[in-house]
């Protein structure tokens, strides 16, 4: 099995975009750019992101139509072979999809190719859920935990699709979690340990991946894995992940004074993981394990402070804003001249990296300050939930 | 992208040495930016430090630190635009590449700062008599004076959002999704008329070839405040709807226009879902009730845009 696109098309396209990147940093010139998508030809359609938007859009709205209409002439037959015709539906989607758009015009993450995908891999899970009869018991309910993965990761290889790939990890996360859980037990305090004896192995699978050119199509597929498993594994780890779902999952009590079982292991994670993502991350130049270290090390820092607040926000806020600042400032000036090959200037743009939609951000996030006036004073305090992170991955 | 590929690319001598050289540094890792990491790092410094100090104002407004506050405050302020002033590059209607990687957040910091520290000014000593408007008012007009000196883009998003609180128009995320973007009566009006003058001013601006680069964040902001306010006007008036369903038309054409000028698909998005809706809405209200035809409407409306789109291929790959 391969994925449904032309590879020598995809591994031109991948060429050119990264060409394109030049062309914005000033590497190279607009002839040059020329010259390498003319010898770097591929015939798919491949809109902008908003045009994609657009056909995403408009073509669920669409195919909710055409669902509409089939459930009308169907209707009788629902109720005793329901789960059939939507698997057959479904299954009938993705043909249409392979044979009409990728096959014939050549589409290729178009908006249409996903909303079609999404809309074949939905009949599918619903009428197999369907067929074990959603939540009857356990070992269906893994059984459609399963299906639902295998689906998703068929979509995530042959589609080269980044939401199946998470989807079908979370799937894959969800029943290791709940098959441990059901048995219950010492078996639930192993959780952790299990999660990240399962997602360090596949972490550093991910990484020799990115290095074997036979399967570098699937590096964004890849990339998604290494993320989530460095997320995961930090996460097993994490005081406040364990603590919580200990509490609420496995209704454990904590009377005052006491703590969950092993804590000091826990405490000891929560630091240690993003501290060694961080260094790794530095040593071996990976913007991966910087990034995701950088998000890791916010998350502990809020784990303690949840647990042991002094209860002044305000000043952990600006205290922590401060050194922030400090603290980058530092490394700005620090390399002014490159060191050891780190600096400071920008020297490929990122493509998601813009000034406009930066603009964007800046003013729902940090608006606060000002609009609060009208509104007898509320400090900035709304302002902080969401802006944080959601705009820098 | 592994450097067997730039290799393949300098054989077919589709790059020079210099740009090979300079690109395979990158793809070995010989240098590695942290210029986004430390950015993002500067960014979450900003909100997290002036978040902080709007909660410190807020509670300890009266107690008898506030001196010391105001005069920390003030050093802050003065410290960033004391060096934005004397590193920053002189005014030109061009765009104007920062001096330093990190300049653009001392100018976003001193500017926040500046705004701390004139509402705590007027909630102690009432410096403008009427209230909170005057002092939106001079906030928009301060963010507006510093965006072009300094040509900020963030800055003047900021100036956009707080000339729209002068008129009690809010864009925040909150009031995004809660829907009381434009409750009160006939605010909506009031968001109709302000899109269409900072629609007008940006488009003159544009012309004059003054700070081209900003019409973007101008035009997001309003096309998306005056297709907002028309369409919960249309909604709301739902005996006498047409106008307003005029005034979302006249909004995605001109929003269409927009899009064709700047290359800027965004803008056609906007178009074509409120478009939608307010289609929708008008097909709803001519009493068409028969699920049979809704279905029909759905189906052949997507079909027949996304058919459209795609016919018309080249014009937008030309275009991107």
């Amino acid at each position: 099995m391969r994925s449904a696109y032309n590879s020598i098309w995809l591994y031109n396209l991948g060429i050119v975009k990264e060409a394109k990147t030049w062309l914005k940093s000033g590497v190279i010139s607009a002839e040059s750019f020329n010259l390498i998508a003319g010898e770097y030809k591929s015939g798919f359609y491949h809109p902008n992101v908003m045009i994609r938007l657009l056909l995403f859009v408009a073509t669920l709205i669409g195919l909710a139509g055409v669902t509409g209409i089939l459930v009308l002439m169907f209707q009788d037959a629902l109720d005793e072979i329901g789960p059939y015709l939507s698997i057959v539906y479904g299954v009938g989607s993705l043909f249409i999809l392979e044979l009409v758009f990728i096959g014939n015009n050549n589409h290729y993450k178009s908006g249409v190719t996903e909303a079609l995908l999404y809309h074949s891999i939905a009949f599918i899970c619903i009428g197999a859920s369907s067929m074990f009869g959603f939540q009857s018991s356990e070992s269906e309910l893994y059984w459609i935990f399963f299906v639902c993965m295998v689906v998703f990761s068929f979509s995530a290889f042959r589609y080269l699709d980044l939401i199946s790939t998470i989807c079908a990890l979370g799937c894959f996360a969800y029943l290791v979690f709940f098959i441990m859980y059901n048995i219950g037990g010492i078996v639930q305090q192993l959780i952790p340990i299990v999660f990240i004896a399962i997602f360090t192995p596949m972490y550093f699978l991910a990484v020799s991946l990115k290095k074997n050119s036979a399967v570098h199509l699937w590096n964004s597929c890849i990339l998604v894995l290494e993320v989530l498993s460095l997320i995961f594994i930090y996460a097993a780890g994490n005081y406040f992940v364990v603590r919580e779902l200990s509490v609420s999952m496995m209704s454990l009590e904590i009377a005052p004074g006491e703590d969950i079982p092993l804590a000091f292991v826990f405490y000891l994670l929560t630091v240690l993981i993003p501290i060694t993502y961080l260094f790794f991350g530095i040593r071996n130049k990976d913007v991966v394990l910087l990034r995701v270290s950088l998000a890791a090390l916010a998350f502990s820092v809020f784990t303690f402070k949840y647990y042991y607040s002094l209860g002044h926000h305000e000043i952990t806020f600006t205290a922590s804003g401060i050194l922030l600042l400090a603290i980058s400032f530092y490394l700005f000036r620090l390399l002014k001249t490159p060191k050891n090959g780190f600096t400071r200037e920008n020297v490929l743009h990122e493509k998601w990296a813009a000034s406009n939609p930066e603009a964007f951000i800046i003013s729902q996030t940090l608006g606060g300050n000002k609009v609060t006036v009208d509104e007898s004073f509320q400090g900035g305090g709304g302002t902080f939930g969401g802006g944080g992170s959601s705009g820098n991955y | 992208m592994r450097i067997e590929d730039l290799n393949e690319l300098r054989e077919k001598q589709l790059i020079n040495g210099d740009q090979h050289h300079h690109v395979g540094r990158i793809i070995t890792k010989e240098i590695f930016s942290v210029y986004y990491e430390l950015r993002i790092l500067l960014y979450l410094g900003v909100i997290l430090v002036t978040t902080g100090i709007g909660i410190l104002i807020y509670k300890n407004i009266g107690d008898l630190g506030h001196m010391l506050l105001i005069g920390v405050l003030s050093t802050l302020t003065a410290t960033c635009f004391w060096y934005v002033f004397k590193f920053g590059r002189d005014y030109t209607d061009e765009k104007v590449k920062a001096p330093t990687p990190y300049f653009d957040y001392i100018v976003l910091l001193g500017s926040l700062l500046f705004i701390s520290v004139l509402t705590y000014l007027q909630l102690l000593y009432e410096v403008f008599n009427d209230g909170m408007g005057a002092t939106t008012l001079v906030t928009a007009a301060f963010f507006f004076y510093i965006a072009y000196r300094f040509d900020h883009v963030g800055v003047l998003s900021l100036a956009v959002a707080a000339l729209a609180s002068f008129w009690s128009i809010s864009i925040s995320p909150q009031k995004w999704y809660s829907g009381d973007f434009v409750s009160e009566s006939n605010l909506y009006n009031t968001a109709i008329i302000f899109g269409v003058i900072v629609a007008c001013a940006a488009i003159f601006l544009d012309k004059k070839r003054i700070k081209t680069h900003f019409t973007f964040t101008y035009i997001n902001f309003c096309s998306l405040i005056y297709l907002v306010g028309a369409l919960t006007g249309m909604f709301i008036n739902d005996e006498d709807y047409f106008l307003h369903l005029l005034a979302v038309y006249a909004g995605c054409a001109g929003c269409i226009y927009f899009a064709h000028l700047k290359k800027s698909f965004l803008f056609l998005l906007y178009a074509f879902v409120f478009g939608y809706i307010a289609t929708t809405f008008l097909i709803a209200q001519l009493g068409l009730d028969d699920p049979w035809l809704w279905f029909m409407y759905l189906k052949a409306s997507c079909g027949g845009f996304v058919f459209f789109i795609i016919r018309y291929k080249n014009y937008f790959k030309r275009a991107e």
